[in-house]
């Protein structure tokens, strides 16, 4: 049984990859080497995308790097595709753990005529319906009400799903947030609060945040346990996560996990210079120390398996290949044209919104206005 | 009023300076802190960061933390703290990141902000501004993008003004915050650093509810606010050189907005076409084709034309394509001309 309000964040793996506590069975060198590899494709999308915003092929971008552990395993703690997740915008590496194509997201990122969201929202804010990965909301904190709701209609349909929620440390500020833990808790639903706590909420820290010590013990007030992590151990990720999230299953009610990890880049790229502006760059070393690819590399070494230098080469260079990939394949499809205003507003189009179209249609073609 | 009227008509001495826009948001607010140590300055990201577009630059260093500061996402947190101050005496400025997120805010702004004054009777009133950017042009996505103006202008209480020059957008907010009502003041954010004007060196406010003619005219009335006030003038050169005389009209606040104004240049004219970028249902300048209707529906030559975004999300993709622009203006003036 993992201990909900621990004082300290659970983990297993120091940052020099020694482990602090027995490793559970099953993180064989084949599965270590496994997650690894894919929080390093994580790790160089971001890099690769970075690319493609200085080129302009692209204009927002918010990088995950240093909180691959915590999006990985999730990603890997949950049942995809049968499970729901309302996610937020900064867990593009969770939904390529989960399995989401490439082409689909970086479609989405390039607003091309393949993006299966047409255009509309912008960059990385990814719906994935065969991995029930809900659209993500710019808005902060407002799916975490919806996902109480979600996971109130999986209790009464009855089915063995759960719904995974997740945000960042600033989004807990918000009334929302409260209004959906509070809900969920009243109602025992099925859902999995996950709280990306990366310390930063663009400018602001975690301790101008909130007076509360830690996000998790805030599970306290609306009835239900709350479990701190290191987000950056994988190990101890996957090992609570898969733990909550099955008592979640079994109807024991809703939880809230906190990932303690760190945003290692900029808040996105219009925030280029945060550490001429907010932070010190040692505060940013410090944390480059506590990597979390390094920590497995580290982990696997001492157990006997080292990812060799030409194996970290090789994943890195197929990352690289297949973003190049994809973009190209994305942008043939084009862009959507300007259709796309006017469908999915509604499921049957009244008639003021026929006659927009029907005025943009002719603006379009050039004819009468 | 042109900026030229107003400044002679405030006796100005002195020079003038150009700058741009969101360099007229943070003077008016600097100089606002300087006058008046009641006002205070908080929001998502406005200290160490500056604001994300950078309008509260170097505000903290200069006036201290207890002044300018961040605080917890939380935009009811922002709203309703800035209510409660401004009950105890403080002149608060909120800024909400970006007007999208009013949402979170909104039950504070028209619940409490909106009608402390009338609940109360005048016991207890809100004097602040909520500053944010709004409207689009800018690749943001709906959630960036939004002009949510009329959501405002539909709540008795509140005051609602959106510039569209630096001169004003210094003075408006100067007024604002000198004021006894809450006050939304909107941000065009994509004339940010495209709108350069002069401003003067001495103080000077812009009084709330008066509209200013950008350019005199007799054939049409072409009347906007806000981000689309440039393509007003483009579209106003364009006609122009049919030999058009267009009267360009900037409304700059909303609620009051400026009847008398609008109605003469309408009696003049004999023709209004309006502009604003918001959907077009319950658009704020609905209000203004009704009272034009009501009140000048003898000198009309020709229905009064409305130019507005569609009613639909704003788009990432295709969003040049939603928003007015000149060409959309254009045409909306030949079909009122040929009327
Ligand atoms: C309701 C709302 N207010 C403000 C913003 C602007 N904003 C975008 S991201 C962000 C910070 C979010 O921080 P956090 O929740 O900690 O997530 P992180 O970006 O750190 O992963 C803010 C204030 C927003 N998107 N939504």
């Amino acid at each position: 049984m993992i201990q909900p309000f621990t004082p300290e964040p659970i983990r297993y793996v120091a940052e020099d990859g020694t482990p602090v506590q027995p490793l559970p069975a099953r993180f064989t060198p084949e599965l270590l080497r496994e997650l690894h590899g894919l929080m390093l494709q994580a790790r160089e999308f971001d890099r690769k995308l970075i690319t493609l915003l200085r080129q302009g092929r692209t204009t927002f971008y918010a990088q995950s790097s240093g909180m691959e552990a915590t999006q990985v395993g999730l990603a890997r703690s949950i049942r995809v595709g049968h499970d729901w997740v309302w996610p937020y915008y900064r867990d593009h590496t969770l939904g390529l753990a989960m399995g989401v194509p490439m082409f689909e997201l970086i479609s989405q990122c390039l607003g091309t005529n393949s993006d299966t969201c047409r255009g509309r929202q912008m960059p990385h804010h990814f719906a994935a319906q065969a991995q029930n990965f809900v659209s993500i909301s710019s808005s902060i904190a407002s799916q975490v009400p919806p996902a109480a709701g979600n996971a109130m209609a999986q209790k009464y349909l009855g089915v063995d799903e759960i719904t995974v929620c997740t945000f960042g440390d600033g989004a807990t500020s918000e009334g929302d947030w409260y209004a959906g833990l509070n809900m969920a808790g009243a109602a025992q639903a099925p859902a999995l609060f996950v709280c990306e706590n990366n310390q930063w909420a663009i400018s602001t820290s975690i301790r101008e945040q909130t007076a509360s010590e830690t996000i998790h013990i805030k599970a306290k007030a609306y009835g239900m346990p709350g479990y701190y992590v290191d987000g950056n151990d994988i190990v101890a990720v996957m090992e609570v996560m898969t733990a909550v999230a099955e008592g979640v299953r079994a109807g024991q009610g809703p939880a809230l996990v906190e990932c303690l990890t760190y945003r290692v880049g900029s808040h996105s790229n219009a925030d280029a210079d945060a550490e001429k502006h907010y932070r010190t760059r040692e505060e940013v070393e410090e944390w480059l120390g506590r990597d979390p690819i390094t920590r497995v590399e580290k982990l696997l070494e001492q157990l006997g398996h080292p990812v060799s230098a030409e194996e970290r080469a090789e994943i890195i260079a197929r990352t690289h290949r297949e973003v190049d990939e994809q973009v190209l394949r994305a942008e043939a499809t084009g862009q959507p044209d300007w259709r796309i205003i006017f469908e999915d507003v509604y499921a049957d189009v009244p008639d003021h919104l026929r006659q927009q179209e029907a005025f943009l249609r002719a603006e379009q073609s050039g004819g009468p206005a | 009023m042109t900026a030229t009227q107003d400044r002679q008509e405030q006796g100005a001495v002195g020079g003038t300076r150009t700058i741009n826009l969101i360099q007229a948001v943070t003077e008016a607010i600097a100089e606002e802190m300087e006058r008046d140590n009641r006002v205070v300055l908080f929001g998502e990201d406005v200290g160490a960061r500056g604001g994300v577009f950078m309008a509260t630059a170097g505000l903290q260093e200069r006036f201290g933390k207890h002044r300018v500061f961040d605080t917890p996402l939380s935009e009811a947190s922002i709203v309703g703290a800035a209510v409660g101050m401004a009950v105890r005496g403080l002149r608060p400025i909120a800024e909400i990141q970006f007007a999208d997120y009013m949402g979170p805010g909104f039950d504070q702004i028209i619940s409490q902000a909106a009608k402390i004054r009338y609940r109360s009777a005048g016991q207890f009133t809100a004097p602040m501004v909520i500053r944010t950017p709004s409207g689009g042009g800018v690749k943001g996505g709906h959630h960036h993008s939004q002009s949510p103006e009329s959501y405002y202008t539909h709540t008795p209480g509140l005051k609602v003004v959106m510039p569209s020059t630096p001169y004003d957008a210094k003075g408006l907010l100067k007024a604002a915050l000198r004021g006894e009502d809450p006050v939304i003041y909107f941000e065009p954010k994509r004339l940010y650093r495209a709108a350069k004007g002069e401003v003067p060196d001495h103080d000077y406010v812009v009084k709330l509810g008066e509209a200013a003619i950008r350019r005199e005219g007799d054939d049409l009335s072409l009347i906007g606010y806000g981000g689309v006030m440039p393509d007003l003038e483009k579209a106003a050169d364009a006609l122009a050189a049919e030999g058009v005389s267009v009267e360009v009209i900037d409304l700059r606040s909303l609620v009051p907005w400026d009847r008398d104004r609008v109605l003469t240049s309408v009696q003049k004219t004999g023709r209004a076409v309006l502009v604003s970028e918001a959907p077009r249902i319950s658009n704020f300048m609905g209000e203004v084709a009704y009272v034009i209707q009501e009140q000048a529906f003898d000198s009309l030559t020709a229905p009064v034309g409305q130019v507005a975004g569609f009613d639909t999300p704003y788009p990432y993709v295709q969003d040049k394509v939603y928003l007015p622009g000149p060409n959309r203006i254009v045409a909306a003036c030949v079909q009122a001309l040929n009327y």
